[in-house]
């Protein structure tokens, strides 16, 4: 790959909001793009940090979304609520089995491969690991593209409890774990966007800065 | 010499400088080191993609003022739209996660189809855009944070999640949320820079 070149070894750097490629003589002095009026930087400015700092809050919300009930509903059979997992048994217990892989693939699955993939990317970037960059650049666009759809199941709890409101025979009603769940979704989905993959090119390629 | 603005092309994933080719139809650039994907080819001219926006807004109209589902128990009848879906959580603790639907799923998608009417109107009757510079960038911000797939998605789960105890019926709203869907997703698949060089094009 020798007649790669990266944007800081021509002297050039691209803009992260609209990708116009400026001289980088611009950028020593903090300027901003001639197109958009972005500050340009070549990375973005303690991208592992932050990345950190927001998985980690993430990870502290992940705990209560998981404790605590999402939904309460009450009918003719009784009243009951339900966490993000036992509303997953309670979908396999009635044969949905297809519903039940699907949440459990947006709020558990998604979630998890989040925290561990951005965790696994953070780790190798930080001590610059030469492996495996091509997979790892594919595992940053996965978490990248995934991310939003955990919010599938804030979206059926807020369906149901708008649907169900028929006081004696049956009502819904959301639980403060969806405010952790939603909350769980977004800082993960910051903590996604906070990190610069570019990071994990610069651990390995003479041409970074 | 090379002129950077134009000549270049910067991998936003790696950093790796190409020099522009012009793609024929249907082809995608990607990446040489990376395999990310630099550049699209698409042939909707400026009228088709003013065609696709303003269904878009009138599909994201019908789908708020029709109801995407309704229930029936006991002879009485509710109905949600997506509205209505993210205001039952407007009580207490749970608003946190009201607003957060509200603008992921009503807010987002409804700006982004504004903003796009407000850019392809202008370029259509080739005018100078006003205010260009802020409406891109209000689009390349909001673009993670529109979810209308995802309501469509959940709009499926909770006709399965509720038809085992109560008679659901799907409105017209769920197939104008379908449609919506599709055209933001083809709309989305036009790139940044093609909106930057339509705003910077010269106007007579």
């Amino acid at each position: 790959m020798t007649d790669l070149v990266r944007a800081a070894a021509v002297g050039v750097i691209a803009c992260r909001t609209c990708g116009l490629v400026s001289s980088r003589a611009l950028a020593q002095h903090r300027e901003r793009c001639t197109r958009c009026g972005t500050v340009l930087r070549s990375r973005l400015p303690q991208s592992t940090q932050n990345t950190l700092a927001w998985l980690v809050a993430g990870l502290i919300l992940y705990v209560p979304a998981n404790v605590l009930p999402v939904m309460y509903t009450s009918g003719v059979g009784g009243a009951q609520e339900s966490t993000i997992l036992s509303g997953v048994v309670s979908f396999w217990r009635a044969g949905s089995w297809d519903i039940a892989l699907l949440i459990f693939v947006a709020s558990v699955a998604v979630p998890a491969t989040k925290f561990l993939a951005l965790g696994l990317l953070l780790w190798t970037v930080r001590r610059r690991r030469q492996w495996g960059r091509e997979p790892r650049a594919k595992l940053y666009r996965m978490v990248e593209f995934i991310g939003y759809w955990s919010m599938l199941d804030v979206v059926v709890v807020a369906l149901t409890s708008a649907l169900l409101q028929f006081k004696a025979l049956g009502t819904a009603e959301a639980r403060l774990g969806i405010v952790f769940f939603c909350a769980v979704v977004v800082t993960t989905m910051i903590a996604a966007m906070s990190f610069d993959p570019r990071l994990i090119w610069d651990a390995t390629v003479a041409d970074a800065r | 010499m090379l002129n950077p603005s134009n000549d270049l092309l910067v991998c936003r994933d790696c950093d790796t400088v190409h020099r522009q080719v012009s793609l024929a139809k249907d082809e995608v650039a990607r990446c040489v080191r990376c395999e990310a994907l630099l550049a699209r080819h698409h042939r909707l001219s400026i009228d088709q993609l003013l065609a696709l926006t303003v269904a878009a807004a009138v599909l994201f109209l019908i789908a708020n003022m029709t109801p995407v589902l309704g229930i029936e128990l006991g002879g009485m009848r509710t109905e949600v739209n997506i509205w209505t879906a993210a205001a039952s959580m407007k009580y207490g603790w749970s608003a946190g996660a009201a607003l957060v639907l509200a603008v992921t799923t009503f807010f987002a998608p409804m700006l982004q189809i504004a903003l796009l009417l407000w850019l392809l109107s202008f370029a259509r009757i080739s005018r100078r855009i006003p205010g260009s510079k802020g409406v891109l960038v209000a689009l390349h911000l909001l673009r993670p944070w529109s979810m209308t797939e995802v309501f469509l998605l959940g709009a499926l789960v909770a006709i399965v999640k509720l038809a085992s105890w109560v008679h659901v019926v799907p409105g017209v709203g769920i197939w104008a949320l379908a449609g919506l869907t599709i055209l933001l997703t083809i709309l989305s698949t036009i790139e940044p820079r093609f909106w930057w060089l339509l705003a910077e094009r010269p106007t007579p």
